[in-house]
C-alpha cells in the first residue's frame, strides 16, 4: 500500500519543522509549501490525501482565500482540510478573547496553535478515515 | 456638469473641513460636481497595511463598490486615501482571485465591485479634467504678487501611478501660475512631511517638518500650499513644537490649494474656511 | 519539495509583488539611504536593512527600529535602480514583527497601529486624537497638542472618552470584515 501523502501550507518554517516531524514519525509522507501560491499549485497536482493549512500568510488571512478556492473546485474539495492556525494570537488585538470561527469552510476541522501532537495525529487520522468512507460510498 | 463620487475621508469630516468645502465649491464653479459617497468608511490610510493588506483592500473596495454602483469615478482629496484607493483598484483589476475573495466579503453589505471605475486625486480633477485654460479663464481675482510654495508631498506622485513624472513634476506650479500667483522655487516640495510618524516618532517627525519649513522660508514663500489634510496639519499645527524643539521662529501659513484657487475665482474667505488656521494667514491675505 | 525558506525568503513570501520585487537584486548602492528623510533617526539605514535581510540576519533585522521609523514616503522605492519596492519591504517586516510578536514594548508604533485598526474595525471611521476636531479650534495650540498627546495616551489605554463617528451600515461592515478575518462574533 502506498504511503498517505499530506501537504502543509504554512509560512512559518520553524513551526512547520515541528509538525512535519510529528507526522513523519507517524509514517506519513509530508510535503510543504511555504506560501499560499506555491501551496495551491502543489495541491492541484492531486497527489495529496489531506491538507494542513495555516491562515495568516502573505498579505493577511490568505489561508481563508486558499480554503475557499479549494471548496469551489469540484475535485479539490474532496481533499480533507485541517486548519492549524495561530490567527487568534496573531491578531488578538482586533478581537480580544473571541473565538476563531471556521465559517468559511464549514465541513473541515480547525486546531489552534500550539497543537498537541496526539491531538494532531488523532484529527489527521479521523479526517482521512472520513474521506475514505465518503469515497467508498 | 461632470460628476464624480467624492470620498472625503476621515480627516475632512472636521479637522480639514475647510479643504472639504473649498474643494466642493471651487469644483462647482469650474463645472464639476463632487457628490459625496454614500455611507463611506475609513480606508485605513497607511496604518492598516502593517497588519493586514487583505483587510485593507476590502475596506477600500467597499468605497469603490459604492462609487461603481453610482456609475461614478472616485475622487479623494487626501493623498493617503488616494494612494490606497488607486492601488486597491489596480490590484483587484489585476488579480481575479483577490477580486473574488473581496467580493465575497462585500456581499455582506449587498455590494460588489467589478473594477469598472477609475480613481483620481482631486488635484488631477483640476489639472486634467478642468485644465489650466479653463481655470485661467475663470480667475477673476488673480493672486498677484503672492509667492506660493507648492508642496506636493509624497503620495500624489509616489509610488508612480500612471507613468507620470515623479522626480520633477510641474503641474502644481502650473496651477499656482494659473491662479495668477507666483510659484516659489521650492526644492523640498517632494520631501515627506512625516505625518505618519508624528504620533510614533515625534523627534524624527519634527525634524522633517523643520526641513520643509526652512526650505519654504529660504525660497521666500509667503505661504505653503498643500493638497493633503495630513500634510497640512503636520506642517502647520506642529510649528510651535518645532520652534520649541529647535529654537526657531516659524510662522509660515499652510493653506489648501483649493482655498487659494477659490480666492482667485472670487469666492469669499469665509466660504473657503480661511481664518481657521492655527498659523494665521491674515497678513498675506489682507489685500485679497 | 520546497526547501526550508531562509529569513529573506520568508520576507519575500510576505510581499504582494514578490515577483517584481527581488530583494536579491540589491546592489547596495545606497540610493535608498541617501534619499530617505528619516535615515539619520534609524538604527540601520534602509540600504543596510536590505543587506541584513539578504544575509538572513533575522534577529538583527527584527531588533532594529528602521521599519517602524519608515514614513512610507516611497521615495526610495521610486529611485532604487534595482526596482526593489523598499517601502513595501518595510511593511512586510512590520507584519512579520506583529505576527510573531517580536517588537519591543517601548515602541509606540505597533501599539498605535493596532489601536488605529481596532477603531476602524469597530466604527467604520478612524479617529486619531491628533486629528480630533473637537479639540483643535476651541483651544490654544499648546493645549491642543498637549491634549492630543494625552488623548493618544488615553486611547492607547482604551480610555478615550470621545467617540468617533460611526458608519450607518456598521453591522454589515463588521460581517464583511469577518469574512476576511475569521475571528470573533459572527451570525
Ligand atoms: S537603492 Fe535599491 S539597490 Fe540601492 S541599496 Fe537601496 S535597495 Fe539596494
Ligand atoms: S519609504 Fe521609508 S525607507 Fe523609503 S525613503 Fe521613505 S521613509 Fe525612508
Amino acid at each position: 500500500m502506498t504511503q498517505t501523502r499530506l501537504l502543509i501550507i504554512d509560512d512559518d518554517p520553524d513551526y512547520v519543522d515541528g509538525i512535519k516531524s510529528i507526522l513523519e514519525k507517524a509514517d506519513y509522507e509530508v510535503d510543504v509549501a511555504y506560501n499560499p501560491k506555491d501551496g495551491f499549485k502543489a495541491l492541484e497536482t492531486g497527489k495529496y490525501d489531506l491538507l494542513l493549512l495555516d491562515i495568516m500568510m502573505g498579505r493577511g488571512a490568505e489561508g481563508v482565500m486558499v480554503a475557499r478556492k479549494i471548496n469551489k473546485d469540484p475535485v479539490l474539495r474532496e481533499t480533507p482540510v485541517l486548519i492549524i492556525t495561530g490567527v487568534r494570537e496573531q491578531i488578538a488585538f482586533l478581537f480580544p478573547g473571541q473565538p476563531v470561527h471556521p465559517r468559511f469552510l464549514p465541513t473541515d476541522e480547525l486546531l489552534e496553535k500550539p497543537v498537541d501532537p496526539n491531538l494532531l495525529l488523532e484529527k489527521v487520522e479521523a479526517l482521512l478515515k472520513e474521506a475514505k468512507a465518503k469515497k467508498a460510498e | 456638469m461632470k460628476k464624480f463620487a467624492y470620498f472625503p475621508g476621515c480627516s475632512l469630516e472636521k479637522i480639514a473641513l475647510s479643504y472639504n468645502t473649498s474643494s466642493v465649491e471651487t469644483a462647482k464653479i469650474l463645472g464639476v460636481e463632487l457628490q459625496e459617497l454614500e455611507d463611506w468608511n475609513c480606508c485605513g490610510a497607511t496604518t492598516y497595511f502593517h497588519v493586514d493588506q487583505l483587510l485593507a483592500y476590502t475596506l477600500v473596495a467597499r468605497n469603490l463598490a459604492i462609487a461603481e454602483k453610482e456609475g461614478l469615478d472616485l475622487v479623494a482629496p487626501c493623498s493617503a486615501c488616494y494612494k490606497n484607493a488607486y492601488f486597491t483598484n489596480k490590484y483587484i483589476k489585476e488579480e481575479p482571485d483577490l477580486a473574488e475573495h473581496i467580493n465575497y466579503a462585500l456581499e455582506e453589505d449587498d455590494l460588489q465591485f467589478n473594477g469598472n471605475i477609475d480613481v483620481h486625486h482631486i488635484m488631477d480633477i483640476f489639472v486634467n479634467e478642468v485644465g489650466m485654460d479653463e481655470i485661467k479663464e475663470k480667475v477673476t481675482k488673480p493672486l498677484e504678487g503672492l509667492r506660493v510654495a507648492p508642496y506636493y508631498g509624497c503620495q500624489i506622485v509616489r509610488p508612480r501611478k500612471n507613468g507620470e513624472e515623479i522626480e520633477n513634476p510641474q503641474f502644481f506650479e502650473e496651477l499656482v501660475s494659473a491662479m495668477g500667483a507666483d510659484p516659489a522655487d521650492f526644492p523640498e516640495r517632494l520631501r515627506c512631511c512625516s505625518a505618519s510618524l508624528i504620533m510614533t516618532s515625534r523627534r524624527a517627525a519634527l525634524d522633517m517638518v523643520r526641513v520643509i519649513l526652512q526650505n519654504a522660508v529660504d525660497s521666500e514663500a509667503d505661504v505653503i500650499a498643500t493638497a493633503c489634510p495630513l500634510c497640512q496639519v503636520n506642517l502647520e499645527c506642529y510649528q510651535p513644537q518645532v520652534n520649541d524643539e529647535f529654537g526657531t521662529d516659524y510662522k509660515m501659513p499652510v493653506i489648501y490649494f483649493t482655498q487659494l484657487l477659490g480666492l482667485a475665482l472670487g469666492m469669499s474667505k469665509k466660504k473657503l474656511g480661511i481664518g481657521k488656521e492655527l498659523v494665521s494667514a491674515a497678513p498675506i491675505f489682507g489685500e485679497f | 519539495m520546497a526547501a526550508k525558506p531562509t529569513f529573506s525568503q520568508e520576507i519575500s513570501n510576505l510581499l504582494y509583488a514578490s515577483k517584481g520585487n527581488p530583494l536579491k537584486t540589491c546592489i547596495q548602492c545606497g540610493t535608498c539611504s541617501g534619499t530617505c528623510p528619516v535615515a539619520e533617526f534609524m538604527d540601520q539605514t534602509p540600504r543596510r536593512l536590505i543587506g541584513m535581510i539578504n544575509a538572513n540576519l533575522k534577529e538583527d533585522v527584527l531588533a532594529c527600529n528602521t521599519y517602524w521609523f519608515c514614513a512610507s514616503c516611497y521615495h526610495c522605492t521610486a529611485r532604487c535602480p534595482s526596482k526593489i519596492d523598499i517601502a513595501e519591504v518595510m511593511y512586510a517586516v512590520k507584519r512579520y514583527s506583529i505576527w510573531h510578536k517580536t517588537y519591543s514594548e517601548d515602541l509606540v508604533g505597533p501599539t498605535f497601529s493596532e489601536t488605529f485598526v481596532r477603531t476602524i474595525v469597530n466604527s467604520g471611521r478612524s479617529f486619531e486624537p491628533v486629528l480630533a476636531p473637537t479639540y483643535m479650534f476651541s483651544m490654544g495650540i499648546k493645549e491642543v497638542l498637549q491634549e492630543a498627546y494625552m488623548g493618544t495616551q488615553m486611547m492607547l489605554k482604551g480610555r478615550m472618552p470621545v467617540l468617533p463617528t460611526k458608519i450607518k451600515r456598521l453591522d454589515n461592515f463588521k460581517e464583511m470584515i469577518r469574512r476576511i478575518i475569521p475571528v470573533g462574533g459572527g451570525k
